[in-house]
């Protein structure tokens, strides 16, 4: 892939400033995302994987005092020197929209999905009548292949399951042909029958419209068939990142070679598993050196000391002594 | 037989729906045993009826019809006194330990709590019962004196995990006992649960939608559909080759990390259908790829196939179909 990145972040950092000391959240990321292309952030509870994301949509938590750092670029352009008003009329939905883990919250109760669905449209101004709002919706629905869309825009949220509420919220999302879409968890509150439904709608909509997406998951199952490339972050910090294959058949982090073993797998019969030992850090005073060093079992005396980035050809870097002095 | 048994377990409830008002069955017709020493797992999608099977085990609601019996006898015909040491001896740990510990009380205090409704004992008894319990499920003793908001996610279902085992109970109801924990925690709880087990001889009725997890920590499983088993055997025996269209539909769908596996979708999965308006014949023919025309009018009984398990569907019951 020799063009130029969809999304290119750097050095993005996201502080938050609370009273019991600063959260450095997002702690000095930096990755791409291509036109057409899926990149998985992995990463459990805490690790900051969706304080990145709400960071590139500039969607702090109101009730901190939060300060982002370093350059997302957008087709080149860095989104957070924008301002606030052309975050909301050119960014957010035309360029970059997001579905987030809960259907049930991501939609508003005492609207009908018609109203909701219609509302990214009129907002933009990419029709000018409710009527024209309502004939797009009812086709965005469709796109997200929801049966009798004419008839279903006039249901309340209530009415829909929790695989349809995620359609809905998809069709939302890409109600205005964003450029990239980020997906927090859309799967994890979903039964597994349902969930393949959401990854392979996932996978359409990319096929069609070349959007590049962000999933964001703490579940190395699920993004194993759907990404091309992963980024596994630990404590506020991508620790390694690189085509799927790479990630699953060769891992070179520590810690992502305890997370593909820590998890059950199907086909695995009754045994021990190989235990994380320890807990995350405490993101308010992290550890100056690997932040896995604790819970390592190969911790070696270097590790007092932020392992550099190596790349180990293909798009393969790690944060990790052992590959560092290879 | 010893244990639990869920037998001609039925609950129906009943609801006020847009047309008046309707029955809910929540959980119909389930026959079940519960070895002693098993983990016997409960599989199936959100609003199947495994959590009201549990809360029926723990009389936590009263059967329709149809009992649950311990040891042979029905919960509904125990007196108050045999209750209270059915209850002594069933306990439960549940899926968000946030919610499942007082936050006002120590830990010392929740995890004597269940001793103290059942016994008298005085305090150096109870401290070194504390004590002991802390140990075994591998958190320091000063962890005692202090509070849940003090603890991460997987200390505190160690907590919750000591509780349950304050009373020496046989039977552990696990309900969804990992999927709130953090990703690199769930492998050091799950490994304590399988330690305890062999330990302290536990059995262990499973509730879990992840089936990776359920495969790897059950011995039989039970898949419910609708309120109904459609299978049940040897954990091995289903996981290696399902029979039920619906549990091979399930195991398809179960993404693994692997890029080079694809999870199947099943066609036509959307509701799981309602409990409110099953529909008729098989609950499961309107999802199910192999439905015949037998499938609309009759519910199949569950029968045991020559390995042991049992299934209820018309392919492994009725002559074979019909070939064309």
């Amino acid at each position: 892939m020799t063009a130029a990145p969809l999304l290119q972040v750097e050095n993005l950092q996201m502080h938050l400033h609370l009273r019991r000391g600063v959260v450095k959240a997002v702690d000095g990321v930096s990755f791409e995302v291509h036109e057409g292309e899926t990149l998985g952030i992995v990463g459990e509870s805490g690790s900051g994987k969706t304080m990145t994301c709400l960071s590139i949509l500039r969607l702090l938590p109101i009730h901190s005092d939060g300060r982002l750092d370093g350059s997302v670029k957008l087709d080149g352009e860095d989104l957070l020197q924008l301002s606030e008003e052309d975050m909301a009329s050119r960014v957010r939905g035309p360029k970059v929209a997001m579905i987030s883990q809960d259907p049930m919250t991501s939609l508003n109760p005492v609207y009908t999905v018609g109203d909701q669905v219609s509302g990214p449209f009129l907002y933009h101004k990419l029709v000018r009548t409710v009527r024209e709002a309502m004939a797009a919706a009812a086709q965005g629905l469709r796109r997200v292949r929801i049966p009798s869309p004419e008839r279903r825009l006039k249901n309340y949220p209530h009415q829909f399951s929790g695989g349809m509420r995620q359609r809905v919220v998809t069709a939302m999302a890409i109600a205005c042909s964003p450029r990239l879409l980020i997906a927090d968890e859309p799967t994890t509150a979903l039964d597994v029958t349902i969930q393949v439904q959401i990854m392979n709608l996932l996978r359409s909509i990319q096929q069609d419209s070349k959007v590049g997406i962000i999933l964001v998951t703490h579940d190395l199952s699920i993004v194993a068939g759907l990404c091309h490339r992963i980024a596994v972050m630990y404590a506020g910090r991508i620790i390694e990142t690189g085509k799927v294959r790479d990630i699953y058949r060769n891992p070179q982090h520590p810690y992502t070679q305890a997370l593909l073993q820590a998890i059950p797998h199907l086909g695995q019969k009754r045994s021990r598993l190989a235990a994380i030992p320890g807990q995350p850090p405490n993101l308010i005073d992290p550890p100056k050196g690997c932040r896995f060093a604790q819970r390592c079992p190969k911790r070696m005396s270097v590790c007092d000391d932020y392992p550099p980035a190596t790349d180990l050809g293909d798009r393969h870097v790690v944060n990790c002594w052992l590959a560092a002095k290879q | 037989m010893m244990g639990l048994e869920l037998r001609d377990l039925s609950k129906h409830f009943t609801v006020r729906s847009d047309r008046g008002k309707a029955t809910v069955r929540a959980v119909e017709r389930v026959n079940l045993g519960i070895p002693e020493g098993q983990t016997v797992a409960l599989v199936g999608e959100s609003g199947c009826g495994k959590t009201t099977i549990a809360k029926l085990v723990l009389k936590l609601e009263t059967p329709t019809s149809g009992a649950v019996t311990f040891d042979g006898k029905s919960l509904e015909e125990m007196s108050r006194k045999e209750i209270k040491d059915y209850r002594r001896q069933v306990q439960a740990v549940f899926q968000d330990p946030y919610a499942s510990l007082n936050p006002r009380l120590t830990v010392r205090r929740i995890i004597t709590e269940p001793i103290l409704a059942h016994y008298k004992r005085d305090r150096a008894t109870l401290n070194a019962r504390v004590a002991e319990l802390l140990e075994i499920v591998g958190l320091p003793p000063r962890a005692a004196d202090l509070y849940p908001h003090e603890f991460s996610g997987g200390q505190r279902q160690r907590i919750a995990i000591a509780r349950a085992l304050a009373l020496n109970p046989r039977i552990i109801i696990l309900d969804e006992p990992i999927s709130a924990l953090d990703v690199s925690i769930r492998a050091q709880v799950l490994n304590l649960l399988m330690d305890i087990q062999e330990k302290f001889g536990l059995t262990y009725l499973l509730i879990a939608h992840d089936l990776a997890l359920v495969e790897h920590l059950s011995t039989r499983v039970a898949v419910i559909y609708l309120g109904s088993v459609v299978e049940t055997g040897e954990s091995e025996q289903i996981f290696a080759a399902p029979k039920h269209p619906y549990t091979q539909a399930l195991l398809n769908a179960v993404p693994r990390p692997d890029p080079d596996y694809v999870p199947k979708a099943a066609e036509g999965f959307d509701d799981t259908g309602s409990a409110l308006e099953p529909p008729s014949g098989c609950k499961f023919h309107l999802r199910c790829p192999h439905a015949m025309a037998v499938c609309k009018t009759d519910n199949p009984p569950l029968i045991k196939l020559a390995d042991g398990r049992e299934a209820a569907c018309h392919l492994l019951s009725g002559p074979p179909p019909a070939q064309v």
